[in-house]
């Protein structure tokens, strides 16, 4: 079974390898053994209740527990921004309108915002390309959502979610060519990956201190506020179904969408739940799938499992109990993984 | 012979007539008769007035010929630009954007809509005739142009320490302004011709409704907007030429349509301060070996008068001019007048 776990101290070297499956372009996870060491100890430290809330940070990787392969990885930062400033722009509008002159124009502007400090951000998600399957993606992200409505006292109002913007054929951004590049004197990738090793104090000495008129920039710059690049479209399709919505704050250098919610609103925490283990056979196995996971904070195991809750109950095969460590009769959460149009009222009665 | 001398309502038809052939739009010559009839009104009365610092006087001058009465030109001073409203104008600011730990620097220019020239006087409204721009090989224009700051120069209190004048900014033969297009048309959504016909200036409210409120970062517009900042259109070079040899020089301001260049100069050290040399008149007897060109203003406030004449470089030989010069300027014998060359020397304003 295919299970979302907690990292573990052992999983340094499985994470070493994976990052050398990302090529280039994906700074925030390179093979970087002391980086992602500290990283693991981090998340650690953050389920043993002993970080700061301003370095409080979770990480997952996900295991094939038939093999011990590890095929992704996952995380979530508790509250970004309060030590290092989080910087995002936001998309305000101004009117700018005449009576006399019957003017009357509807602009944007870019102005550089901390609205997101103190969110959650889920970030950090790879997954090997030798497990990219139907499916496996969407346990991957979701497993955070479950997590977080397990451990709801655990997080804050609001969550967020940073996606990667638009890059040309030629694989430039046009966003950071028309504004970054005049500011930051640094090109795009070194740019990124020292913002995102939080060393963000060149931002705020290099970065436009006034906002920038959307309309005064290239057309294909303006296109790009906004624009998610091609590759994350899955992903930002998955936020959205669980409820995350782009609100008008874009990324600094690629201007890629910023999508966020309140916690509450979460499609997984409104509508998972908490029923108990039944072990057995799944003698009628139909087509709808759920995500289960368990309640356990250091050894949290998130998987998909045929079947929804009934009764009460949900039942999982002797395999798939052993692999999410669960037993007959504890407590396991549940989310019915596509929305079912005749399982919803059944699952409202069971809260 | 040419001079300048204040507009008189007396010369309201000749003035519309050069308002509508004035292109582009002179917002101090209004093309309506009944607002251009108040305007010299105002002159006139800015003219007479006793004034003991600026306010809401506006001087109009004319360029005639004094032998067919002709009117073959029109320049202004606006005393207090903006006067109770604000001047706007983009001020070009650097900014530097330094990272130590990176071990980068680079200058970052930003325009800011700026009011600091409001309440400075202004020279406005230069027209002259094509035709006689091209008889007179250019005297006509210098005569015109800065006749206006020997005026000011014989009447500091009317005007403020500083005069600036704005320039037209660089157009295509089409009348696109490239800067208009880059900045302006994003606010306004018209044309550049359009609104400054309609808009009348760049004093008006609307300013403050329309254009924009945050500083515009120039490298972010467009190469060719960014290329004519602060550049004089062709058409406006010769204008820019008169000013320097005055002792204009471009600022940090720019025009907040087409990016022209603001061109400002202390009164205290122009040309027609510093180089002024107050002469005696006398009877002209044949002409001096070294003669040279020179602005010779007489009239002191109320009955101005500019004309362009010869003078012994020699200032102890006095003010010798010809009987038409004398009643073209309505001066007599052993009446003082002030006079500056109309060129200077190279070097010798510093």
């Amino acid at each position: 079974m295919i299970v979302v776990r907690c990292v573990q101290p052992g999983d340094v070297e499985a994470l070493v390898a994976l990052a050398h499956e990302t090529g280039p372009g994906l700074t925030t996870f390179k093979p970087d053994r002391d980086a992602l060491t500290a990283r693991v100890e981090r998340a650690r430290r953050t389920l043993a209740g002993e970080a700061a809330p301003f370095e409080a940070g979770y990480l997952f990787v996900m295991e094939d527990t038939a093999t011990g392969d590890i095929a992704g990885v996952c995380g979530i930062e508790a509250e970004v921004g309060l030590e290092q400033p989080f910087y995002n722009y936001r998309v305000s509008t101004v009117v700018h309108a005449s009576r006399d002159l019957g003017v009357w124009t509807k602009m944007s502007l870019l102005n550089i915002s901390h609205d997101l400090t103190g969110y959650s951000e889920v970030c950090s998600l790879f997954l090997s390309p030798r497990y990219r399957t139907a499916g496996v993606g969407g346990l991957l992200s979701r497993s955070r959502f479950m997590f977080i409505a397990q451990f709801r006292e655990r997080f804050p109002e609001r969550l967020c979610a940073e996606l990667r913007g638009h890059f040309d054929e030629t694989g430039a951004s046009p966003f950071w060519q028309a504004v970054g590049s005049h500011f930051y004197q640094i090109d795009f990738n070194a740019a990124d990956y020292l913002s995102s090793h939080g060393k963000k104090s060149f931002l705020a000495e290099l970065m436009p201190r006034y906002p920038v008129y959307l309309a005064m920039l290239p057309d294909d710059a303006q296109a790009a506020v906004g624009l998610t690049h091609r590759d994350t479209l899955p992903a930002r399709k998955m936020l959205e179904t669980e409820g995350l919505r782009y609100e008008n704050h874009v990324d600094i250098f690629d201007a890629g969408p910023v999508l966020e919610c309140h916690i509450a609103d979460l499609r997984t925490v409104r509508e998972s739940v908490l029923v108990k283990v039944r072990i057995g056979e799944r003698l009628l196995p139909g087509e709808a799938r759920s995500l289960v996971s368990n309640t356990s904070l250091d050894d949290f195991r998130c998987g998909a499992a045929l079947g929804i809750p009934e009764d009460g109950a949900f039942l999982l095969t002797a395999d798939e109990a052993a692999a999410l460590r669960v037993n007959e009769g504890d407590k396991v959460r549940v989310l019915a993984s596509q929305p079912h149009a005749q399982s919803r009222p059944a699952l409202r009665n069971q809260k | 012979m040419l001079i300048v001398r204040p507009a008189r309502l007396s010369d309201l038809d000749a003035l519309e007539r050069m308002a509508r052939a004035a292109h582009p739009v002179l917002h101090s010559l209004p093309r309506d008769r009944g607002v251009l009839e108040t305007r010299v009104a105002l002159s006139e009365d800015s003219f007479r007035a006793d004034v003991d610092f600026p306010g809401e006087e506006f001087y109009l001058f004319v360029l005639e010929e004094t032998r067919t009465q002709a009117l073959l030109g029109t320049s202004s001073i606006v005393a207090s630009a903006g006067y109770s409203e604000p001047f706007y104008a983009f001020r070009n600011d650097a900014l530097i954007h330094a990272s130590r730990e990176l071990k980068v620097s680079r200058k970052i220019h930003a325009l800011t809509m700026s009011h600091e020239l409001t309440g400075k006087s202004r020279l406005t409204g230069f027209y002259v005739d094509p035709e006689v721009r091209e008889t007179t090989h250019d005297d006509a224009a210098h005569l015109l142009s800065r006749a206006r700051m020997m005026y000011v120069a014989a009447n500091r209190k009317r005007f403020s320490e500083d005069v600036f004048s704005l320039m037209l900014g660089v157009t295509d033969a089409a009348g696109v302004s490239p800067f208009w297009e880059a900045v302006g048309r994003k606010f306004f959504g018209r044309d550049f011709e359009q609104v400054e016909l309609e808009s009348g200036g760049r004093s008006r409210t609307f300013i403050a409704e329309v254009m924009p409120s945050y500083p515009l970062y120039v490298p972010l517009l467009p190469a060719e907007a960014q290329r004519v900042l602060g550049e004089p259109d062709e058409g406006a070079l010769l204008a820019y030429d008169i000013h320097l040899e005055e002792g204009f020089e471009p600022d940090r301001f720019v025009d907040i349509f087409d990016a022209g260049p603001v061109l400002t100069v202390a009164v205290e050290r122009s040309s027609s301060v510093v180089a002024n040399e107050i002469r005696v008149v006398r009877s002209a007897q044949g002409n001096a070996e070294t003669a040279l060109p020179y602005l010779i203003a007489a009239g002191g406030a109320h009955e101005f008068r500019c004309a362009l004449a010869d003078l012994p470089s020699a200032r102890t030989q006095g003010a010798p001019l010809s009987d038409d010069v004398k009643q073209a300027l309505g001066v007599a014998d052993n009446a003082s007048i002030r006079c500056v060359p109309l060129h200077q020397a190279s070097g010798e304003l510093q």
